[in-house]
């Protein structure tokens, strides 16, 4: 295989380990597990955004052929199932936490798989049909009548905020489940007082979907025997719905196994526990044999965790310089209908100011509930959208003062000296470089050189505009990770470790790791993951965690491996462990590595072997050779760099078209490049995708999903796209032991802003302020007509 | 129940289906050839994309039983033992893919493409055939320069 022949350390762009499989159609997606005996199961769904339950008969249902069994939320109560145990921000301590200002405590309100007292969002799990066949059971679903008694409905951000908007929860007192102040206000009070201009921005970064192309599918076994749930599913991180599923159904973990093979995509839809993954191990249970459900694409448009979905209003104070002096607004996020998760309000308010030098700042925090889907993190969660308002707000600043945009940036961007710099939120953002990848990007992308390339344009008829932003991305999430490693007799190397890749090439970037610093061939390191059978720990697939957790347990099990092997090597060549060297996988005495010695160079297969044949080793020696490197991490990373992106418009058409897209990324170390560029494109697409075209449609009156399939959802296509131009640089992280920087959510954080940048700046000459997202053909059309209308009267 | 006989990847199968039975069920529930992958549900995200007589088509929108003694190559089909297909290599070689979910359905219509358009296919070519075809980790990056060198490398086939 060419894998073996090429070099596969760190840095190498090696040829992934998943690819074989997964272009010879060999992959085990969640859809692709059939158990024998199997029944098949289909979610009854409201097709109400709000809406009591006062009954659910099933008694004609039942009478369908095939069909076996239908559960209710009453089920649920009657089997005393926990409600699916959401944490609404994930535990870390680099983080601000954000609490009621007037001291109460934050709402929060059972979710439980299926319904028990009323429907909160269109989409919501009412009934579980099983059936001998798909089709059977979604006969039954039909034949299912569901008493509903419809309510008032508020699908909007603001309108849910509002004190008299119809109410998701009726045990709360209002809609505002946590409303958070953070900063100093007195501070930035005086700021703004003194400013000499002051830019106001208001705006709503609106509801997407992450729309994985893998729909999600499950299939649940149940054992009398040990009474034994197995999940067969898509997961971030098998351990953690392992746990999950074992607090909702009341038993000891050991009780519970969750297998994840192949998961096509997740960016974040994947991150909590979905009920259905509880419902189809229950049902095996209730029904005496496996239970299988496939959502099908438009059910995972109005019952995936959405995301998104920010209101804001946000002012600028600047002196008459230019340089910040505040910045002040309010943020309110949309949780969707129900309490799942307010870590994208924190995300984002968090770092409001983003890379710039702000002396002060002050922003009410809000997170609502209203009658839509439920909403979690997204890929780089909460700062895409604040990283907008930050930008947007230095380009109508530089507008607003006179002075130029990319000069505004270098004034206020903060300097190498000023690191580690605390935010005025209360965050240390440890290290980093921002002018450098900064200037980087403006350089690629020929920003000097624009005006030229605008005036040829211009020939055409056509708008060209450039856009620049920088970008911070906060990697925290859950801190701790496990990598257990065993070197086998025959010199294979086994690494089980928590994390699941969802698509992001762990197979492989976690061997070149073990490769690099054990000196083992690349085929022989087996990256095990995904099964909790063996999983212990792991923290799931999140927040830049992947590589930057697993860099730093492998690390400590390598070198807890090589102490290990330097005693045995020490008795193999008989000398003192303290003389015992070892590189690129043989064990020598000190300086006699490639001279004839007492017996010496010992491979690590050798000293491997010997654990396991040697009779007179100390006892914690014999046996495989094994260590574990098991660390919690409680400082974050904060990868950053920056993007120009440059478009052209067709002011007859509202058409747009990309034509460069520059994106710089400090990686700190880099171990896989093509994998990381790969991260970078794809991220970007999301950005762009959500700047321009997608949004996830709810009509303000009914509460309907209007873009519930890909007629009506806009997805990002390969004619939106030209060939990305992409480059990292690597300033080693200081924070982190080897230097590293999560690259997964770069291309994504600064997409939003610098579009719209981008946008705005082609239609400078029209008038054009602002185009809102997503930035359609239709809407930068109109924008242009506005603009003029405004400026002929 | 009907029946339907046709070849796949070779194969001759002769199989009692009920008249709905899409081509991809078949291929994926009866025959287990779960390497053809179903995205959606309105034929838009190209997944399920396979070879019907030469020609590339979405199997969740072709009834199996119209498949009468028809020819089907599918994923599972291209690579001769453990020699891929130049496509199939491409995309391997030039990491055109992250979870791997839309790639049979890229590849089939990548060979696809190259049957219609030929062994040199242009960028913008290459980004309008893939009308049909969804991804949703790569921005499109490397599939298309593995379409274009995979397309390059058939010519030796």
């Amino acid at each position: 295989m060419s894998a073996s022949i090429q070099s596969a350390k760190i840095g190498d762009s090696v040829i992934r380990k998943e690819d074989h499989r997964l272009v010879t159609g060999a992959g085990c997606f969640s859809d692709d597990v059939n158990l024998p005996g199997q029944a098949y199961s289909v979610m009854l769904r409201s097709p109400h955004a709000h809406a009591k339950v006062l009954g659910i008969h099933t008694k004609n249902a039942l009478k369908c052929p095939g069909v076996i069994s239908i559960l209710t939320g009453q089920d649920l109560i009657t089997d005393k199932i926990k409600a699916i145990p959401h944490r609404p921000f994930s535990p870390h301590p680099a983080d601000i936490m954000l609490t009621n200002s007037d001291g109460s405590e934050m709402f929060m309100a059972p979710h439980y798989p299926l319904v028990v007292d009323k429907v909160r969002h269109v989409g919501e799990a009412v009934a579980m049909v099983i059936a001998e066949s798909l089709a059977a059971a979604k006969d039954g679903a039909e034949a299912i009548e569901v008493d509903y008694e419809i309510l008032p409905s508020v699908t909007d951000t603001v309108s849910a905020a509002k004190k008299n908007a119809p109410r998701v929860f009726d045990t709360a007192p209002s809609n505002v489940c946590l409303d958070a102040e953070t900063g100093d206000r007195e501070k930035t009070e005086q700021a703004f007082a003194k400013a000499a201009k002051i830019v106001s921005f208001t705006t709503w970064i609106p509801r997407i979907t992450g729309v994985p192309l893998e729909p999600r599918a499950a299939v649940g076994e149940y054992t009398d025997n040990g009474r034994h749930y197995t999940l067969h599913a898509g997961t971030s991180g098998a351990w953690r719905t392992q746990m999950d599923i074992a607090i909702m159904l009341g038993v000891h973990e050991d009780h519970v196994r969750v297998i994840t093979k192949d998961v096509g995509g997740h960016f974040g839809t994947r991150g909590m526990l979905y009920g259905e993954f509880l419902l189809v191990v229950w049902a095996a249970r209730r029904v005496g044999r496996p239970v299988k459900w496939t959502c099908d694409r438009q059910e995972a448009f109005v019952s995936d965790y959405q995301a998104r979905d920010l209101a804001v209003e946000a002012e600028l104070a600047l002196d008459e310089k230019g340089h910040f002096l505040a910045i002040r607004g309010s943020n309110i996020s949309n949780a969707g209908g129900h309490t799942t998760n307010f870590s994208p309000l924190r995300k984002g308010v968090e770092i409001m100011s983003t890379i710039y030098r702000m002396p002060a700042a002050f922003f009410r925090a809000r997170g609502v509930v209203s009658n839509t889907a439920p909403t979690r993190p997204y890929r780089s969660s909460g700062r895409p959208e604040v990283i907008y308002v930050m930008e947007r707000l230095i380009d109508l600043a530089a507008l607003a003062c006179g002075i130029d945009r990319v000069t505004l940036r270098r004034i206020n961007l903060l300097q190498n000296h000023e690191m580690p710099y605390t935010n005025p939120f209360g965050m240390v953002f440890s290290d980093g470089d921002y002018h450098q990848s900064m200037e980087k990007a403006l350089r690629m992308a020929d920003w000097d050189g624009f005006e030229q390339r605008r005036q040829e344009a211009k020939t055409r008829g056509q708008c060209r505009g450039i856009g620049i932003a920088n970008y911070v991305d906060t990697a925290s999430g859950v801190p701790r990770e496990r990598a257990e490693m065993t070197l086998r007799a025959d010199g294979t190397v086994e690494v089980i470790i928590g994390t699941v890749s969802t698509g992001q090439g762990h197979e492989t970037s976690f061997a070149q790791l073990v490769t690099d610093w054990l000196g083992v061939p690349f085929d022989q390191v087996k990256i095990l993951t995904g099964d909790t059978q063996f999983v212990k720990f792991g923290g799931g697939t999140h927040s830049g965690r992947g590589l930057r957790l697993a860099s730093i347990v492998i690390h400590s099990a390598c070198q807890t491996i090589i102490k290990k092997g330097k005693r045995i090597a020490a008795l193999l060549l008989k000398c003192e462990p303290s003389v015992i060297e070892f590189k690129e996988g043989v064990f020598y005495q000190k300086g006699e590595l490639g001279q004839e010695s007492q017996g010496g160079p010992v491979s690590l297969t050798q000293v491997a072997e010997a654990s396991m044949g040697l009779t007179d080793l100390p006892e914690e020696l014999q046996g495989p050779l094994r260590a574990i490197g098991d660390e919690t991490v409680t400082v974050a990373e904060f990868p950053y760099g920056c993007q120009v992106v440059e478009v052209e418009i067709d002011p007859q058409l509202g058409s747009l078209k990309i034509i460069n897209y520059t994106a710089v990324d400090d990686v700190g170390r880099a171990v896989n490049p093509a994998i990381i560029h790969g991260q970078v494109h794809g991220g970007i697409a999301q950005g762009v995708g959500q700047a321009l075209m997608e949004q996830a449609h709810y009509d303000p009156v009914s509460g309907q999903l209007l873009s519930g399939s890909f007629m009506d959802y806009a997805m990002p296509r390969a004619s939106d796209f030209p060939f990305f131009n992409a480059q990292y640089i690597e300033i080693p992280s200081k924070t982190h032991p080897l230097g590293m920087r999560p690259a997964g959510e770069g291309g994504t954080a600064p997409a939003l802003g610098v579009m719209i940048n981008a946008i705005c700046h082609a239609l400078q000459d029209y008038g054009v302020k602002h185009v809102e997202m997503p930035a359609t053909s239709e809407r930068i059309w109109q924008a242009i007509q506005q603009a003029q209308a405004t400026k002929t009267s | 129940m009907p029946n339907v006989s046709l070849t796949i990847n070779g194969k001759k199968i002769s199989q009692p289906i009920e008249a709905r039975t899409l081509l991809v069920q078949l291929l994926r529930d009866q025959l287990s050839l779960t390497g053809t992958h179903v995205g959606c549900d309105t034929s838009q995200c190209g997944c399920c994309t396979v070879h019907l007589n030469g020609k590339g088509v979405k199997s969740c929108a072709v009834l199996a039983l119209s498949c009468q003694d028809s020819v089907i190559t599918t994923i599972e089909g291209l690579a001769e033992g453990e020699t891929l297909h130049p496509m199939q290599q491409a995309f391997r070689e030039g990491h055109a893919l992250q979870c791997g979910f839309c790639t049979p359905g890229m590849i089939m219509a990548g060979i696809d493409m190259v049957k219609r358009k030929g062994y040199e296919l242009d960028e913008k070519t290459v980004r309008e055939e893939l009308e049909g075809n969804l991804c949703r980790c790569t921005g499109y990056h490397t599939i298309v320069k593995a379409i274009q060198a995979g397309a390059r490398a058939m010519k030796n086939l």
